[in-house]
């Protein structure tokens, strides 16, 4: 196992003490850590949010983009040298609001990338509004009179959608939070792992008391991932106790895998040859 | 120019249209001849009315012509729409079972011929070549070898069975033997040459352009009159390392093109207004974070959905000033096919070694139509793409992708490629990379991208003049120069004292170039193909001169000589006078 430290960075980290971000940032760091990938070897893409700070705190290659749009610059990239370790930070309003398309079309490549989603059901950025998995009648300065729609639910749309490798975690719980990112990293396909984050400041509701009273680790011998209707049962069951661990997971082709132009190796490094263009044009006349 | 034909073929949509104009264009471009095909249709797959217009000539043609010497007419409607610009001693075929009798009132003075299109198909062997008996019977009428259709269709047919081949093959000599009888005053000399260039649309023009340029992903979401572009590079995916990939949307597409290009291999999309404003944000995530990027905007008019198939030049104000803030950007417009395809080879260099989004303007007359190029279509041997690695380093470990420099371009290395960390934000940022909010950081930054519109408005190509010395200049830019030149070809003939100014590199713009080029003149009068002589403006803001008139044409059609030169002699009197 490598030293987590070589995965920081002393970048001033202005995140409010306590902020759920911290354990999820330390989980990654001890992922990599585990999996011994330097840092040089590592690329992050994120979107517009607290989240999407992360890699900014972290000793790695990152591309800190737009709100929204963090998974078609991954897209981008995987497709110009699928050899890339891309782990793809977004929020909760970054990836299931401003970028719910986004994830439509990664699910449907079955993107080969990790996507962390800081789910704190709250926008932090802006300073506390709703977002796309606040529960319903969730107040704010923006919604004074509760948040007027229900909470999606992330984890029973990515099974809607087939997707191979789906798992939750929790900030409070780093350990188990490092073994999932492990082991969506592992995975050869899109792995979403949609983390239960505390927003100390916008969300007085889903507090760390409220994750601590409800988090359960999945027991992996009662729980077979692979059973469809099984996670999905899971994912819909009502918050009364909230599991945590692989939801999901079956073996998949992933994108890269289904593009025959990429068979021969990344395209960043494969040779250009000025004869075949050259030739092609001799056949247009 | 002794030959200037002009051969329509008008029908419904889904009526095939596309085989006719096609085999006859083939036919042409084998034996020599030039051409410039446009293609006229409405935003629908069955019914309403297009067509598709080729003019021949044994001169090279730059825009399409106002009168037709042969129509083509698949269904009666067409006959109805398009006899009145049928020339003297023209001709119109049409099917004998189109229904309805021929109303010499109506349908002007041309004269028609009934031929059995449907009838003489079912003959040869089925009904679904009377495309190719229409098209027998037009290049009957144009007297074209027999030996020579005869090949185009063996060709066109290759990959069918021999029984498609045949029926094919007699099918289009019965459509000839039709209208053998017939004494058509616009038949052709044919020259027997070989070809004069290639036979392409601008749409391919710009697809070969960019694998030339060694463009390895290009992303798109359909929008017309942009998806020929990506579907003409989509098809050579087994071929070169590329990879065609359809976004989901157009924001995904210019996402993933600067996401592809961050990592290191030459990206594209392309798109029309509509997906292009959705792209707008995207345009700005280039600029600052100095992400190569090319775009591909194929105007059509607008605003929002406008009229989907159709051409305009609306969109230049726009794309020069896409995004908010502001921050070095190129916008080229070619003039033609041959610098289409050239123009694409520019644009990813210039993209990569200024590390800028470069906007290539093309539009729905340029993209759909057809025409012969002749030019050489170098391929580069090496392609530089300016980038650097560990080895050109100090030291790795301190590399900062937006370090200060003279010009204002930073070294730019790909991530993960070394022990170098690439470092890219969208929010404005220190030279390593990182967000910042200090004021030197921030001016450091602004001063450093602008430093670089300096080598970079050195890169632009100055306009094109024809006869500079002329008491009038008509300045138009992109695909209407075709037209234009036409238009001061027609004039001269007839004594004017005209010339004319060809913008293709339109940002950073050109104002010595320009100036010069216009202080030549008395008068210089802008024609496009928008409401308000969008290039005109641009040329007062950046230059101070100020044009004496327009003629603009904004309905989304393509402009032809015939009228261009009816609104440009209301100038020349003035000028002659």
């Amino acid at each position: 196992m490598a030293d987590v430290n070589v995965y920081h960075n002393d970048f001033e980290n202005k995140w409010c003490p306590g902020c759920g971000n911290f354990g999820i940032l330390n989980a990654v760091k001890k992922a990599l850590a585990r999996q011994e990938i330097p840092p040089e070897k590592v690329l992050i893409v994120s979107g517009i949010g607290q989240a999407a700070k992360t890699p900014h705190f972290m000793n790695c290659n990152f591309f800190h983009g737009l709100h929204g749009r963090a998974l078609p610059v991954a897209t981008g990239a995987l497709l110009a040298n699928h050899d890339l370790n891309v782990l793809v930070h977004m929020g909760d309003g970054d990836c299931y609001g401003e970028g719910g398309n986004h994830l439509l079309a990664a699910l449907r490549r079955n993107l080969d990338v990790t996507l962390l989603v800081h789910d704190n059901r709250v926008y932090g950025l802006t300073k506390g509004q709703a977002s796309p998995t606040s529960m319903y009648g969730f107040a704010t300065s923006a919604q004074p009179f509760g948040s007027f729609s229900d909470a999606m639910n992330p984890v029973s749309l990515a099974l809607s959608q087939g997707a191979g490798f789906i798992a939750r975690g929790y900030c409070g719980e780093v350990d188990h939070l490092a073994g999932l990112i492990c082991a969506g990293m592992a995975y050869p396909g899109f792995a979403l792992i949609d983390i239960m984050q505390v927003c100390v400041t916008y969300n007085t509701v889903n507090t760390y008391n409220y994750y601590n009273e409800r988090i359960r680790i999945i027991d992996e011998k009662n729980h077979p991932a692979h059973d469809w209707q099984a996670a999905m049962n899971m994912a819909i069951q009502p918050e009364k106790t909230i599991p945590i661990g692989i939801i999901h997971q079956k073996d998949t082709r992933p994108f890269t895998r289904r593009i025959p132009s990429l068979s021969d190796g990344p395209l960043i490094a494969r040779k250009r040859d000025p004869s075949v263009i050259r030739s092609v044009l001799d056949e247009s006349g | 120019m002794s030959i200037d034909v002009t051969v329509t073929i008008g029908g419904a949509a889904g009526q095939g249209i596309q085989t006719v104009g096609d085999l006859l264009a083939l036919v042409c471009h084998r034996t020599g001849l030039h051409l410039m095909v446009i293609n006229d249709f409405e935003s629908r797959i069955r019914g309403g009315h297009s067509f598709m217009q080729l003019r021949i000539s044994d001169e090279p043609v730059y825009a399409a012509d106002d009168t037709i010497h042969l129509l083509v007419a698949l269904n009666r409607e067409t006959l109805a729409i398009h006899a009145e610009e049928i020339c003297a001693g023209g001709y119109a075929l049409i099917d004998e079972q189109s229904g309805g009798e021929v109303d010499d009132d109506a349908d002007g003075k041309a004269a028609i011929a009934a031929v059995g299109f449907r009838r003489l198909a079912e003959e040869a062997g089925g009904r679904i070549m009377a495309n190719t008996v229409a098209a027998g019977a037009a290049l009957g009428m144009l007297g074209a070898p027999d030996e020579l259709v005869d090949n185009v269709i063996e060709d066109q047919f290759r990959e069918k069975s021999q029984t498609v081949r045949d029926n094919n093959l007699k099918a289009a000599r019965m459509g000839r033997d039709a209208v053998a009888d017939i004494a058509f005053d616009w038949r052709l000399r044919w020259p027997g040459q070989s070809p004069r260039g290639k036979l392409v649309s601008g749409a391919q023009a710009l697809a070969l352009g960019a694998l030339a340029a060694d463009c390895r992903v290009a992303f798109f979401y359909p929008m017309s009159p942009a998806t020929g572009i990506m579907v003409g590079l989509a098809g050579y995916m087994d071929r070169f390392p590329l990879v065609v990939e359809q976004a989901e949307d157009e924001i995904a597409a210019i996402n993933m093109v600067i996401g592809a290009s961050f990592a290191g291999v030459r990206a594209m999309t392309a798109t029309s207004g509509g997906g292009f404003s959705l792209m707008v944000e995207g345009i700005g995530m280039a600029g600052i974070t100095e992400t190569p990027a090319v775009v591909v905007n194929a105007q059509r008019p607008g605003p929002a959905t406008g009229l989907p198939t159709r051409t305009a030049q609306g969109d230049l104000q726009f794309v020069i000033h896409a995004a908010q803030d502001e921050f070095p950007r190129f916008v080229l417009a070619p003039r033609t096919l041959d610098e289409g395809y050239e123009i694409m080879i520019r644009a990813f260099s210039l993209a990569d070694r200024y590390q800028v989004p470069v906007i290539v303007l093309v539009d729905q007359y340029f993209t759909d139509s057809l025409g012969i190029a002749g030019g050489r279509w170098d391929v580069p041997e090496a392609v530089d793409r300016f980038l650097v690695s560990d080895a050109d380093m100090a030291d790795p470990a301190k590399y900062r992708r937006f370090e200060m420099s003279e010009s204002g371009i930073s070294p730019r290395a790909v991530p993960c490629a070394g022990k170098a960390r690439v470092m890219v934000t969208a929010n404005e940022h220190a030279e390593d990379g990182h967000l910042s909010e200090a004021i030197s950081d921030r001016n450091g930054q602004v001063e450093k991208r602008a430093k670089k519109m300096k080598a970079m408005a050195e890169e632009i190509r100055p306009p094109e003049v024809l006869f500079p010395d002329s008491g009038l200049l008509l300045v138009a830019w992109g695909s209407t120069c075709g037209v234009v030149r036409e238009t001061v070809m027609r004039l001269r003939r007839e004594n004017h004292d005209v010339g004319a100014v060809f913008f293709a590199d339109i940002w950073p713009f050109p104002s010595a170039a320009a100036a010069d080029a216009l202080s030549a003149t008395k008068r210089f009068v802008m024609v496009e193909q928008n409401g308000t002589a969008q290039l005109g403006r641009l040329i007062r803001t950046q230059t101070g001169m100020e044009a004496s008139g327009a003629i603009v044409r904004y309905d989304g059609r393509p402009m032809k000589p015939g009228g261009v030169v009816q609104e440009a002699m209301q100038y020349l009197e003035i000028t002659d006078g």
